[in-house]
């Protein structure tokens, strides 16, 4: 995130004293910009609301309401410490007093009387030392994401292509994938037996999106046939996992552990732990453990999914008849994981989306850098973009509007609830002007028209108000768009997308 | 009277508060600040209250805002009030209190006297 002006830092300077207060002002405020707090208090009030625009804070530490220590301790709570600096500002000079100041992370220590170049020079130290340590940070942190996010993309990509032969949204994929997440975690809170960690579930999980890619050498007469398999043809549909097994025996990275998973997901995920499955009739536990899990979370997501021939069973019926042997036969502990994880597969298979991905890698980001503990400081970018799209999905959901995000890079439309519910669209809609459906709902030279309003904006005065109409509820409505255009920090500037409000207009208004 | 004059007056060092503050005119921006500051007040107050934590607070204050100030005469009493608070030898302070009430106002006078001209 490179600052194109330039930057000006802020200082927080709590200390009880209007004197001495004015005293820093005075010889700070020509290169900072200077916020003051009359006691600990308001000093923790500042540093809640703008922890992230300050880059220093000078300290008193004998101050009412809430001393100094109190606000380090806070500041030591919430982890601000570490990544705003605190440098103390006090007449105590005793060596107990300066000791624990340090011991609660202070940088520095500045002893009254105040001299203006020592006061500026301490100052600049601090700020430029942290300052590029952050910038440090953020840069790994950067490449961390996005190197999870390539890899993530790159499987989305190959999971998608296997699904779109099938005919199938690319949904399945990403259930499989959390849900076979779900259950490992489960499974590694229950027994080490199989060494789970965060990294092995994460491949795993990963490599699930492979389970089927063999079905690409199934001719899609049969794969897609929408009626009963003869033998024959059920006999085909079933090499799809020994010829995925192949394909993975094929590629040349054979020592990496996500082939190794992928091979055996692919493989053995049509096994039964009774040894009726197909093809090797492996039996217990010589089914490795990703295949166990895979094996369970596809035969979960095809009960309650809908298919040609079956509508989509509730998630109590999916486990009840799993449970009661019906569609296979499963590890007693798996089941286990299975009933103990109900709630939270119910909770997180709604959310999913095709959009989900993205969270994922900002996740797995975050969980890798924990593992790096100096760059802590770097994840307040992290959390605060997480927070944020908490906030926004929160919203996104509440609000009792037709609200929409379009983008340019991957084309694709999101719609709040209401909004897909009132069109009928999905949430999600990956390349929505080749989308029929999409197409379907508004009078294509309209849209084309709105859409060059976008365009033509700035992002200076990026919004535009557009009046037309819309299928909504299935028929046709004058409606009032209220939009903004997107536009990147580039320079110059490009359009990534707009979002906006859509709003229905008075009827009688329309027709006058 | 010129600032030297008040600092003279005050008993105070100017030379080492305008090594420190590099201007002259911040010295006496903040020299004619001192008089709305309301330490002094506060400790006196808080004394006869016998609100030692804020007693404590406020000498402590005092004797920081006369530090940066160099106002050495007025800093010498306020340091040691603020450790005799420091320490709750509360009848010290209760003696020293006098001491320092004459140095504000011998630093008081002195600053109104450089501002009357």
């Amino acid at each position: 995130m490179a600052q194109k002006r330039e930057q000006r830092y802020t200082i927080l300077v709590a200390d009880d004293s209007e004197m001495n207060r004015s005293i820093l002002r005075s010889m700070l405020e020509e290169s900072y910009d200077i916020i003051e707090a009359e006691d600990g208090l308001q000093a923790v009030a500042v540093l809640q609301q703008k922890e992230q625009e300050i880059s220093l804070v000078l300290l008193d530490i004998v101050m009412p309401n809430l001393d100094g220590f109190g606000v380090l301790s806070a500041m030591n709570q919430y982890n601000w410490i570490d990544s705003v600096p605190v440098i103390m500002i006090s007449a105590e000079s005793t060596h107990a007093f300066i000791e624990r100041a340090y011991d609660m992370g202070v940088t520095d220590y500045i002893s009254r009387p105040f001299d203006m170049m020592v006061v500026r020079r301490r100052v600049i130290n601090t700020i430029m030392l942290y300052a590029k340590q952050r910038r440090l940070a953020a840069m790994v942190n950067e490449q961390i994401y996005q190197k999870e996010k390539i890899n993530n993309l790159m499987i989305s990509i190959l999971s998608h292509i296997v699904e779109f032969r099938n005919e199938e949204s690319g949904l399945h994929v990403l259930h499989i994938q959390t849900m076979t997440e779900i259950l490992l975690k489960s499974l590694m809170r229950k027994t080490n037996k199989y060494q789970l960690d965060r990294e092995t579930i994460n491949l795993i999980s990963n490599a699930s999106t492979l389970h089927d890619v063999g079905k690409i050498c199934i001719p899609s007469e049969i794969l897609n046939k929408p009626g009963r398999f003869t033998d024959e043809e059920f006999a085909i549909m079933k090499g799809h996992s020994q010829m995925g097994a192949d394909m993975m025996k094929g590629v040349p990275f054979q020592d990496e552990p996500l082939v190794k998973y992928a091979y055996e997901i692919c493989r053995w995920h049509h096994e039964r732990y009774d040894g009726r499955g197909y093809p090797d009739k492996l039996v217990g536990e010589d089914i490795p453990i990703s295949a166990q899990v895979v094996s369970l979370a596809d035969v979960y997501d095809a009960l309650t999914s809908v298919r040609v021939y079956k509508p989509a069973h509730s998630h109590e019926k999916a486990l009840s008849m799993i449970l009661n042997g019906e569609c296979g036969a499963f590890q007693p502990l798996l089941l286990e994981c299975l009933v103990e994880s109900s709630d939270v597969i119910q909770r997180e298979m709604a959310v999913d989306t095709i959009t989900k991905g993205d969270q994922r890698a900002m996740e797995n980001t975050a969980a890798e850098l924990m593992e790096y503990e100096e760059l802590s400081a770097a994840d307040r970018t992290l959390r605060v973009l997480e927070q944020e799209r908490t906030i926004h999905r929160f919203f996104t959901a509440v609000s009792q509007q037709i609200l929409f995000e379009y983008t340019t890079t991957p084309p694709m439309l999101t719609l709040s609830p209401l909004g897909a519910q009132r069109t009928g669209l999905e949430e999600t809609t990956v390349d929505p002007y080749h989308n029929e459906q999409v197409k379907s709902l508004m009078d294509l030279d309209l849209l084309a028209e709105l859409a060059q309003l976008l365009q033509g904006t700035t992002p200076e005065a990026p919004e535009v108000e557009f009046d037309c109409e819309v299928i909504l509820d299935g028929s046709k409505r004058p409606v009032h768009i209220t939009g903004r255009a997107m536009w990147s920090s580039e320079d110059p500037p490009q359009y990534t997308g707009a979002i906006g409000k859509v709003e229905e207009r008075e009827k009688k208004e329309d027709a006058q | 009277m010129t600032i030297q004059e008040c600092y003279a007056s005050l008993e105070g060092d100017y030379q080492e508060v305008l090594g420190r503050l590099y201007s002259d005119a911040l010295v006496q921006r903040f020299v004619g600040k001192f008089l709305s500051d309301q330490s002094f007040q506060q400790l006196e107050d808080s004394l006869k209250a016998e609100n030692y934590d804020d007693a404590f607070r406020a000498a402590h204050t005092l004797k920081g805002v006369s530090q940066n100030l160099s106002f050495t005469k007025l800093y010498q009493s306020s340091h040691a009030i603020t450790e005799a608070l420091r320490t709750k030898d509360y009848d010290l302070a209760a003696q020293l209190l006098s001491k320092v009430k004459a140095d504000y106002q011998q630093t008081a006078d002195a600053i109104r006297a450089f501002q009357g001209g």
